[in-house]
């Protein structure tokens, strides 16, 4: 396969010659064509041994100090780049896991978070510029990001009042996933997914920390818009939740420890969460639910204090790199926004009806509102659910 | 009198650094949550200055996390005096001189690993991979252990052991055996011993044990989250939830301020309650 | 009983040892078994962050059981002299401070130094030199070495208190009808005589600070302590880097307990020495 992006595979000489009359077309990036052909791995390894061969994308990095924050989501990056990246860049990444954009946005919003680069939600973005939360961001310091290989459905929450604030990480879909060995039932839609929680799989069901997608889901599956805020129609979804409540295992939105250990049969999920799971374990399904759910991109921000703002540059540009998200999709099955990613994976990864779903199922998926992430009606609902 | 004086002036310079530290960082904070229980959340989170009652007239929806909390603290503190009792009497009664020091450190050292390590790994033997699934082994398939009020319970008796042990061991080291030899000599069953000589003895034990234990219990919010699921909330998580999900500093804080009044008043009552039983005494061993 | 006490200490040490088995997983995952290897003690000691949250762990327990153990001494000896109203008002501050769950001290913490940084910062930028960066006053180590030193304090004091009232006062006595300064009874007599409570106090204000999760996880700021920095590695999937984290904690502690063990023993045989030679020559 000449598109193969997997790290340390021989490529073959006319696969090599192929890149190199790609990169010299400008068809694809000096990193892509370094990354590809193994000589990047190369040049770095020299590049550290021999000061004087320093690359020039080692240059770029400079001195960009030791250490950066990144608060993201659980199970949302690929170790190898993480580790790489230290390696090539000196700078040691701290990871901290959110289940929330809600529990993000509180921790900035207190003030001193010491974050460098986190990763908000598109409905978010626009509270977060209102607020000054997060930064313009210098484009000119991430050269491998290319707004023209951007899905603009996906990227386009990032650019609020002509200025880009962000950049794309990946996108997906929230739906659900089940053990199909514990439940044979075949749940569709949310309705099914509530059903199955109060009758057969009692007892064994996850629903996320996280108001979006919890009282969206009860929202859906009672035939509403994901995204309400209207007041009767919240109060019926959270008699559903609270009704639903006994019969949960628990209310996480780290839910594949419980999932993995065979505790839940069934949670909402996101898509590559889906996708991990059902590699690992064939037994569990991820459903885009029929009667609805969520599309949503997640993108890298900078917050306004970001104490290391150096490393956070050099951080974006490296995930940029088609290559490096090439290998990060390839770790946690999210899909991005980049054309040019796309042009480098595997047919089978293309295909996965998993990751792009058919399109009569993703036209009743809608984007989170800004809204909902303030309104003081759903996180009331969420905060009496969980202490009911 | 000059030596008064100058006694007087030598009080309060030792008295200074503490007045200072009760000032900023306990009585500021408690009026600023006082003043924020009074206002309103802002539009996009935080505090907004207003008065109103609005906060304290929804404590009512989070009523089952003061019920909760309200069962399982005083639950939990019951069930960690009846683990901790036995083994307390063993040590501090049973137990030959030579051993006692050591199996005592032995009941702390768990406390040195951090109780988060360590009701982590109460997640994992209760988990479906622990013991539930050698149960499976022997017939019982699908039983749950993990997220339930039990795991909740089991990991606050672990949490909290020692520091029942500690109290009621002390309490029994300090009863003078010879009292023992009397009420068997007198023809005193053990267990009318037990009951009119050792147990009234280690009262003080208990009530400080109890006390400890009940204080810190109040205030969890790390066990009920971990080993709850997320579902057994108590006012600690609700507490966490206001301010690090919702944003909603004025209810966090009349939350808060409820939590302080109800412990203030229950703590009182029980010292009330308990002292003629030399509280006093123990109290300052704590 | 002794079954029942036996069955007490598996309960205890059984997801003890749990941690340990899972520190030498050469797996990524915590929870599944793969087979016997170092590597993640390797990982822990090389993780910058795991050191720079062990040394802020130690910088803010060992500031706060030294400001406690200080506070806490000098109010007690105050206290002891003291009656009346104002000594009734220090009583129930302890007794407050003692009490409130460390979750409200966090959060009431956060939101008046958060509130009281919002006021004072634009005024020090106002009244700080031009041309030069003002002062910026923010949630770090301070804030959490003050918030610890609350509760730590009143132990101390507690301890102290404890230990003063069962002194032998006849000493102090006799120590002032020698003409002793006040100074110097304090420095030969009660000081010797309280010394064993400070040190427990100390001893005890670091483990509770150095275990503390729930107030530095609110006035922290961007520091990490360990305990943050392994509820963050549960929520984000923990490795066996955190079992190995507990794992070198604990054998830290068992080692400093059986040094300072060893020590007070061999303190003690000189002690029991002089008394006994004391007792025969008499």
């Amino acid at each position: 396969m000449s598109k193969s992006y997997k790290e340390n595979q021989p490529i073959s000489a006319k696969n090599f010659m192929d890149e190199f009359r790609r990169y010299q077309k400008g068809s694809v990036s000096r990193r892509h064509f370094l990354g590809i052909t193994g000589l990047g791995t190369a040049m770095a390894v020299l590049g550290t041994a021999v000061p004087g061969l320093a690359t020039r994308d080692a240059h770029a990095f400079g001195d960009v100090g030791n250490k950066m924050i990144l608060s993201t989501w659980p199970n949302y990056h690929n170790p190898v780049n993480i580790e790489e990246f230290t390696k090539t860049t000196g700078v040691n990444i701290q990871v901290n896991a959110f289940g929330s954009n809600e529990e993000m946005l509180a921790k900035l919003q207190a003030g001193g978070a010491g974050w460098d680069v986190f990763v908000p939600t598109n409905y978010t973005l626009s509270t977060y510029v209102e607020l000054g939360l997060i930064q313009e961001l210098d484009l000119s310091r991430i050269p491998n990001y290319d707004p023209n290989t951007q899905n603009p459905t996906f990227a386009g929450p990032a650019t609020i009042n002509g200025k880009v604030y962000a950049i794309p990480k990946n996108w997906g879909t929230t739906g659900f996933v089940l053990n199909t060995d514990k439940i044979k039932s075949g749940p569709k839609s949310w309705k099914d997914f509530f059903d199955v929680t109060m009758g057969a799989g009692s007892g064994h069901t996850i629903v996320h920390d996280y108001q979006l997608t919890t009282i969206g889901a009860a929202l859906c599956a009672l035939g509403f818009s994901f995204n309400s805020v209207d007041q009767g129609e919240l109060a019926q979804a959270e008699k559903l939740l609270i009704a639903s409540k006994p019969h949960l295992f628990a209310i996480t939105s780290d839910y594949q420890p419980g999932m993995r250990s065979g505790d839940a049969w069934m949670s909402i999920c996101w898509t590559g969460d889906g996708k991990q799971l059902h590699t690992d374990m064939p037994e569990m399904s991820y459903v885009v639910a029929s009667d609805g759910g969520e599309l949503w991109s997640d993108f890298y921000a900078v917050p306004t204090d970001a104490p290391h703002l150096d490393a956070a540059y050099a951080f974006l540009n490296y995930m940029q790199d088609p290559y490096i998200q090439a290998r990060d999709f390839e770790s946690h099955g999210y899909p991005t926004s980049d054309s040019r990613v796309d042009a480098m994976l595997p047919a089978d990864i293309v295909n996965d009806p998993i990751l792009y779903p058919a399109k009569e199922l993703m036209s009743g998926l809608e984007f989170g509102a800004a809204k909902t992430l303030t309104d003081p009606g759903r996180a009331e609902v969420i905060a009496r659910f969980k202490s009911a | 009198m000059t030596g008064s004086k100058k006694g007087l002036w030598l009080t309060t310079a030792l008295l200074a650094p503490t007045t200072l530290w009760f000032l900023v960082m306990l009585i500021l904070p408690l009026v600023v949550v006082v003043i924020f229980s009074f206002g309103d959340r802002a539009p996009t989170g935080g505090y907004a200055a207003a008065f109103t009652f609005d906060q304290y007239a929804n404590l009512a929806s989070r009523l089952k996390a003061f019920t909760n909390t309200l069962t399982y603290a005083p639950l939990g503190t019951l069930m960690t005096l009846l683990v901790a009792y036995p083994l307390a009497y063993y040590l501090a009664v049973k137990v030959d001189e030579r051993w006692k020091l050591l199996l005592l450190v032995l009941v702390i050292v768990p406390f040195w690993t951090s109780l988060l390590i360590r009701t982590y790994a109460w997640i994992f033997i209760l988990g479906g991979r622990g013991i539930p699934s050698l149960l499976a082994m022997i017939g019982f398939e699908d039983v749950r252990l993990i997220n339930t009020s039990g795991a909740v319970l089991v990991g606050m008796i672990y949490g909290y052991l020692p520091l029942m042990v500690f109290p009621i061991f002390v309490s029994l080291e300090k009863l003078d055996k010879r009292l023992l030899e009397a009420s068997s000599d007198l023809g005193g069953s053990p267990f009318r011993t037990f009951i009119q000589v050792t147990l009234p003895l280690s009262m003080p034990g208990m009530v400080t044990g109890c006390m400890l234990v009940f204080i810190l219990l109040m205030g969890e919010f790390l066990i009920p989250a971990f080993l709850g699921g997320g579902k057994i909330f108590f006012i600690g998580n609700a507490l966490v939830d206001l301010f690090l999900q919702s944003r909603n500093w004025p209810f966090g804080s009349a939350l808060a301020v409820t939590l302080v009044i109800i412990m203030l008043v229950m703590v009182t009552l029980y010292m009330r309650l308990t002292t003629g039983s030399k509280t006093e005494r123990d109290q300052s061993v704590m | 009983m002794r079954f029942y006490s036996i069955a007490v200490y598996l309960f205890l040490y059984v997801p003890i040892g749990i941690i340990i088995l899972f520190s030498f997983n050469s797996g990524r995952h915590a929870s599944d078994f793969q087979g016997l290897s170092l590597k993640w003690y390797g990982k822990a000691l090389s993780n910058p962050f795991v050191l720079e949250a062990l040394t802020s762990s130690l910088i803010i327990a060992f500031s706060a059981a030294l400001l406690s153990s200080i506070m806490g001494t000098t109010a007690a000896l105050a206290l002891q002299r003291m009656k009346g109203p104002v000594k009734a008002l220090f009583d129930g501050l302890i007794y407050v401070s003692i009490m409130i769950p460390g979750i409200v001290i966090g959060i009431a913490t956060l939101i008046a130094l958060v509130t009281v940084f919002d006021l004072m910062n634009p005024l020090l930028a106002s009244l700080w030199p031009e041309g030069e960066k003002p002062l910026r006053l923010s949630l770090g180590y301070a804030s959490v070495i003050a918030a610890h030193t609350l509760f730590t304090m009143s132990l101390v004091i507690l301890l102290v208190r404890a230990r003063i009232e069962g002194m032998d006062r006849s000493l102090i006595e006799a120590s002032q009808d020698l003409y002793a300064t006040p100074a110097q009874t304090f420095r030969l007599i009660t000081l010797p005589q309280i010394f064993p409570a400070i040190l427990a106090g100390f001893l005890l204000s670091f483990t509770f600070s150095f275990d503390d999760f729930i107030i530095s996880f609110f006035v922290a700021g961007p520091n990490t302590t360990l305990p943050i920095y392994v509820f963050s590695s549960i929520r984000r999937g923990i490795t066996p880097e955190v079992n190995a984290i507990g794992t070198m904690v604990l054998g830290v502690s068992l080692f400093l307990l059986v040094a300072v063990q060893l020590l007070l023993r061999s303190k003690n045989k000189q002690k029991t020495n002089i008394v006994a030679s004391n007792s025969s020559g008499e």
